[in-house]
């Protein structure tokens, strides 16, 4: 009895998700078009001014090259201004970014310490761009990606906030690698969300605004350590346009040990949460569209779904080991060849069913790599993503619900 | 400010909600069609062991009084057929659930034919003085035997190494008169798992060791079986 309880809670978790991943591959048929690759010889009708923001807090090591980045961008030199915003590091940063102080495209600036969105504020309230975006010191971007953003801007005058695919740059560890595959997917995700009006994060690398959003909505608000989550929830409560440009490309690096993963994993994860609960009046409500009804509920509930679906998997896996462990505890270790017999091929409803995910799984990730790298490249990372991320994201995940459920913040860093 | 998001219409969620709901059922009948194909492969084999017990029967009838040897019920080959019954049936007790009427079903006609050839093997004893080596085997499922598992996998081991050894297996609970009868024939209590070899009752788990002592025939086949092979590695090495 029990078992058909949760067996029927599984399903209809099952269901659902099924519904989603069907739902965006919907979209992703409808939008297949608009996805191919333009060119972007051509010059722009207009250059809209912009000012990019690069935060930094002790990044003495990054923070110079990606202020390099920024200057090799194609893009006329007196539209693009950058402030670099040193959020009282106390390494050798200030020192490090002295080598811009006579680039006159470069403005530095030095403050005490008060949590990245302070420094992003900062600069957004001494610029009189048009533009208004932020580069993470630990990023960087392709020489095209401003002039593919303020395209999407010319060509949609509605668009408040534009935001690029984000690719991990130079993957090392087996970590970073399932990463990159994950961050393939999250850009398939990103892009089928953008024409819904659906997407709930202007991520911190790369994220341009028109400078009207901060003058109508304000700055950004310390919001559980994803600001850039908040800001984004706070536009489309104001039903300001949200757009991905997945043909502008900023590499990232990533956490490259468990023990960092988890600990940006859990702030996103609790981030996310704790946002959408502030935010909670838009949830399962039609005039925040597919925002409303499918992105919010689903960072207040995936996580559940999740963790509930992998019980299940662990529960039945830990079964399998401690019966095969009885049984060469009894008999001993037996050599036989795994029996190819069709008839033990497991053709159970929930197997037939993980089939199919992984098979969806496959066409999202196939078309994820598509749209960042711009063509199909088999790697690792995919096989690493399938092996592992249904292993360590249930780590971060409890943890998350857990600080939801008992409101324990988590740091930055 | 003005909603300028994108309306998505009615259309789009039903139409996402009929493919999932189609894919969905459809699985759903894939599994089915599969286990009744399972079904139907377990109910092939039972009938040909069916008809292997029918066609020995009706030859030892025939026989009767004339030679031993003409009677052809010892081998190994219908001991293994029994074998490959018991995995697949107990691969879909496993998968269906012990409840499962189309299983439970499968498990009785697979017990009478056990009995059948028990019956059998004990005449062809009787007539012909051979001594068979077999194992009658009881067994729950119910949660309330938690050695039964592990004897399962000793008779298992043991059926896959001596294809002479006829191992029957019954599910102490199922509700089947021969089974009862089999049970008050040789007065099993309920305290499983049980074990009668050679009209003697053994409760409890027993090892392949504990086994094998108690049918020391089994050592000689093994022993026999390895000088054999060790004149055929012999042989073949001083070619």
């Amino acid at each position: 009895m029990i078992e058909v309880f949760f067996d029927s809670i599984l399903y209809v978790f099952l269901f659902l998700t099924l519904y989603l991943e069907v739902f965006f591959l919907i979209t992703f048929f409808e939008e297949r078009l608009k996805l191919a690759v333009k060119s972007t010889t051509d010059k722009l009708s207009y250059y809209p001014s912009v000012t990019i923001i690069v935060p930094c807090w002790n990044e003495e090591k990054t923070v110079s090259k990606t202020v390099h980045s920024i200057l090799k961008l194609k893009y006329p030199k007196n539209r693009l201004e950058i402030f670099v915003v040193d959020d009282g590091s106390t390494d050798n940063t200030w020192k490090a970014v002295q080598e811009f102080a006579n680039n006159p495209q470069v403005k530095l600036f030095k403050k005490e310490n008060g949590g990245k969105h302070t420094a992003v504020n900062l600069g957004i309230e001494n610029s009189t761009s048009e533009l208004i975006g932020c580069l993470d010191a630990d990023s960087f971007v392709e020489k095209d990606a401003l002039r593919e953003i303020a395209t999407a801007f010319n060509e949609d005058t509605k668009m408040m906030a534009g935001i690029p695919t984000i690719i991990i740059h130079e993957p090392k560890t087996i970590l970073q690698k399932m990463q990159k595959t994950e961050y393939h997917n999250i850009a398939f995700f990103k892009r089928m969300l953008s024409p819904l009006d659906a997407i709930h994060v202007t991520p911190g690398p790369f994220s341009f605004f028109r400078r009207e959003v901060f003058e109508k909505i304000g700055l950004f608000k310390k919001a559980h350590n994803t600001e850039d989550m908040e800001l984004a929830l706070r536009m489309q409560s104001n039903h300001m346009r949200i757009r991905n440009v997945h043909t502008a490309r900023v590499y990232t690096t990533a956490p490259e040990s468990l023990h960092k993963l988890y600990r940006q994993r859990l702030r996103w994860a609790y981030g996310g949460m704790k946002n959408t609960l502030d935010y909670r009046f838009m949830l399962f409500r039609r005039e925040y569209g597919i925002l409303g009804m499918i992105t919010l509920p689903l960072s207040l509930f995936a996580v559940v779904i999740f963790l509930y679906n992998f019980s299940f998997v662990a529960f039945h896996a830990i079964k399998a080991i401690a019966e095969k462990a009885t049984e060469i505890g009894t008999v001993g270790f037996l050599f036989a060849i795994p029996t190819t017999n069709l008839f033990f091929f497991n053709t159970e409803f929930m197997a037939i069913l993980s089939y199919i995910f992984l098979g969806l799984g496959l066409v999202i990730m196939w078309n994820g790599v598509k749209l960042a790298e711009g063509r199909f490249r088999p790697s690792m990372g995919i096989l690493y993503f399938i092996a592992l991320y249904g292993i360590v994201a249930p780590i971060w995940f409890t943890r998350a619900v857990v600080n939801v459920i008992f409101s324990r913040a988590t740091s930055w860093r | 400010m003005k909603n300028i998001r994108a309306q998505i219409e009615t259309k789009k969620y039903v139409f996402a909600f009929v493919i999932t709901a189609v894919v969905f059922f459809s699985a759903l009948l894939i599994s089915n069609i599969f286990s009744q194909n399972r079904i139907a492969e377990v109910k092939s084999i039972e009938d040909k062991i069916a008809m292997d017990i029918l066609s020995s029967e009706t030859q030892f009838a025939l026989l009767k009084e004339s030679s031993c040897k003409s009677i052809d019920h010892g081998g190994t080959a219908f001991s293994e057929e029994l074998g490959i019954l018991a995995a697949r049936l107990s691969y879909m007790e496993e998968k269906h659930g012990d409840n499962d009427e189309e299983v439970i079903g499968l498990k009785k006609y697979y017990s009478l034919l056990q009995i059948k050839d028990y019956l059998l093997v004990e005449q062809v004893r009787q007539k012909c003085g051979v001594k068979p080596l077999t194992i009658i085997y009881f067994y729950s499922n119910l949660g309330d035997c938690e050695d039964c598992k592990r004897e399962g996998y000793v008779l298992n081991k043991l059926r896959d190494e001596f294809p002479e050894l006829r191992v029957y297996s019954f599910d102490y609970n199922l509700d089947l008169s021969a089974i009862k009868t089999m049970k008050s024939i040789h007065g099993i209590k309920n305290t499983l798992p049980a074990l009668v070899i050679w009209d003697e009752n053994y409760y409890g788990f027993k090892s392949a060791e504990d086994i094998e002592n108690i049918i020391p025939q089994l050592k000689r086949i093994r022993a026999e079986r390895e000088k054999e092979e060790a004149t055929k590695s012999a042989t073949s090495s001083k070619k």
